[in-house]
């Protein structure tokens, strides 16, 4: 009981920490798809929201 | 200056000369656009299976240079129509298997009765390892049903909007665990191959049904049978197909091409299913299936006569090494 | 009602993007989604064509068809639209549709790339016509004005046709009659070959 309570919080511990270690990696579109031909400023938050 | 100018003036010369000689011969030649210009048809019919027309794009998403890809409505179809039957006959099936099994055989039961002696089968650190790795596992496959059936089978019961903020938390859960449930593969492959390496005895096993159809038959075993090694690199083998097919859905931009992208699916949806299916046996025959046999990954100790039964040479390799009481008495040494 | 379609005649598109551009600006999209894009295909050889595209309201849509949670709807016009409300960002329909019309505000990891967004053949979305609401979720709602999709309407060679299907299958059909040559409607075979009446 205690090896399953342990991987229990072992798995909701590790899974919080890789997405919050994948946020950090997270581009936004207007980020990504940008080259050094454009030079955007804010990209503003129609239709994608405010995330 | 003066020089460049005249330069200049040739180069005009030489253009409007250029243009004299060369209107008349461009008049001349019957230019048919129809014949040189591409054509969706011949594009299309050109097209190999899963493949498609792209072309360049002045956007730096190099995935929108793919300009049409009938592939996608092979995807559809495979969604629709034949990952259900998949899904269906092999979790359904099993289920049904299974049922009738235990209608048929029953219980396995321990033929000589428990002893009341207890033998550590596994170490804290190996059910630990084998908890992390299910516990993930079902909520993956929980949520992965529900990415596929949940729309046909839940949807109607909670209405739209109720079932769409579960399935966003689902998915959440599912991508995220997926990372602790890969870390549970890596050491469980790491802990148990060595006792999983099939072998001689196996196939003796395998012969005698594992002695599973008739009472009080147990072909002898090491620490794991030829089933539970079955299951050992069923784990291992579809863990990993569902890994790296995993990681690109993960990352749906690192491949950038969305025909690898429909492959993977395909291979991760047509694994889960049989391995779905395959965890389903696991369960029962960990669980209802078996007497006494659940106390191996709940307690970690199985009775002496349960081990004796079902993993004999494994309990006479214990005793050698005096981690297994000899007969009923001294109650086991744990394992260091 | 008319069944609606977006017609691409590759034969007088002059890739200038102003579909693009008009259709950025109509709906204020923000940079790196691209609900239109305009691919040529052979670039520099003979016979080039170039092909603007968007999401082509398939009939039987296949984004409808895998969508987890059931997002999209057709409306009586043909127009293919989700609600963004009950979009879950899993990229289904990217995988399903034929014209690479699904965009995301975020391309990082899958578990949080945003909600889908695409063409809505300027018809909005869910949300009651012509809201705030409804401009900040999915653009304008310029057929619920009486108006056809800008892209088409600002093409200034009228290779971008939008409107009833029937119609502008026979405005593309005259117009090969007469000039002899046509290089095909551009993915009506791959969006519309499910539909009895094509």
């Amino acid at each position: 009981m205690k090896s399953f309570l342990a991987a229990l919080a072992f798995a909701a511990i590790a899974a919080f920490c890789v997405s919050s270690v994948l946020d950090t990696i997270q581009q936004s579109s207007s980020v990504a798809y940008t080259t050094s031909g454009a030079r955007v400023g804010d990209p503003g938050k129609n239709l994608i929201g405010p995330n | 200056m003066p020089s460049s100018l005249s330069h200049l003036r040739a180069l005009c010369a030489a253009i409007a000369l250029l243009f004299v000689f060369a209107h008349p011969a461009a008049a001349q030649l019957t230019f048919k656009p129809t014949a040189e210009a591409v054509q969706e048809d011949k594009l299309l019919n050109a097209l190999k299976e899963g493949d498609k027309i792209t072309g360049r794009i002045s956007i730096p998403d190099t995935m929108a240079s793919s300009l049409i890809q009938p592939a996608g409505r092979d995807w559809r179809d495979f969604q629709r129509s034949k990952l259900p039957i998949i899904g269906g006959v092999a979790i359904l099936g099993m289920i049904v298997l299974l049922a009738i099994f235990l209608a048929v055989r029953g219980r396995i039961r321990v033929d000589h009765g428990f002893s009341g002696t207890k033998i550590l089968r596994f170490a804290s650190f190996e059910r630990f390892t084998h908890w992390l790795t299910a516990s993930c596992f079902v909520v993956l496959a929980l949520s992965g049903l529900n990415i596929s059936f949940g729309r046909v089978l839940i949807m109607p019961l909670f209405g739209a909007q109720a079932f769409a903020t579960m399935s966003g938390w689902a998915k959440i859960a599912h991508d995220y665990l997926a990372f602790p449930f890969m870390l549970g593969l890596a050491i469980m492959f790491l802990i148990w191959i060595k006792d999983n390496i099939p072998g001689k005895l196996d196939w003796q096993w395998i012969k005698q049904g594992g002695g599973i159809l008739a009472n009080g038959k147990h072909p002898p075993a090491k620490r794991f049978n030829a089933g539970q090694k079955g299951i050992f690199w069923i784990v291992i083998i579809g863990g990993a197909l569902m890994s790296v097919s995993g990681w690109f859905m993960l990352f749906p931009y690192l491949p950038a091409n969305v025909t690898a992208l429909q492959f993977w699916t395909v291979i991760h949806a047509v694994i889960a299913m049989l391995f779905i299916a395959a965890m389903l046996a696991h369960i029962y025959i960990g669980s209802v299936g078996m007497e006494g046999a659940f106390d191996a990954m709940g307690t970690g100790e199985v009775d002496l006569n349960w081990a004796k039964e079902h993993h004999a040479l494994w309990v006479a390799e214990e005793q050698a090494k005096g981690r297994a009481p000899s007969k009923d008495g001294t109650h086991a040494v744990a394992a260091e | 009602m008319a069944r609606v379609k977006f017609l691409c005649d590759a034969d007088r598109c002059i890739e200038c993007n102003a579909c693009v551009t008009a259709c950025k600006n109509e709906h204020e999209v923000p940079w790196g989604i691209n609900r239109r894009r305009v691919v040529t295909i052979n670039d520099g050889k003979p016979g080039e064509r170039s092909v603007s595209m968007a999401c082509m309201h398939c009939t039987d849509a296949p984004c409808a068809a895998v969508c987890p949670v059931s997002c999209f709807y057709t409306t009586a016009d043909g127009v293919v639209l989700h609600s963004k409300d009950l979009c879950i960002g899993c990229g289904y329909c990217f995988y399903a549709c034929p014209f690479g019309a699904p965009q995301y505000p975020k391309v990082g990891n899958f578990g949080s790339r945003g909600k889908m967004d695409k063409c809505t053949y300027c018809a909005g979305g869910p949300e009651a016509d012509s809201t705030p609401a409804e401009y900040a979720k999915y653009g304008a709602n310029r057929l619920a004005e009486g108006k056809l999709p800008i892209c088409a309407e600002m093409c200034s060679t009228k290779s971008l046709l939008a409107g009833d299907g029937a119609i502008i299958a026979e405005i593309y059909k005259e117009r090969v009659m007469k000039r002899g040559y046509g290089s095909g409607m551009w993915g009506w075979k791959t969006a519309y070959a499910d539909s009895p009446t094509g």
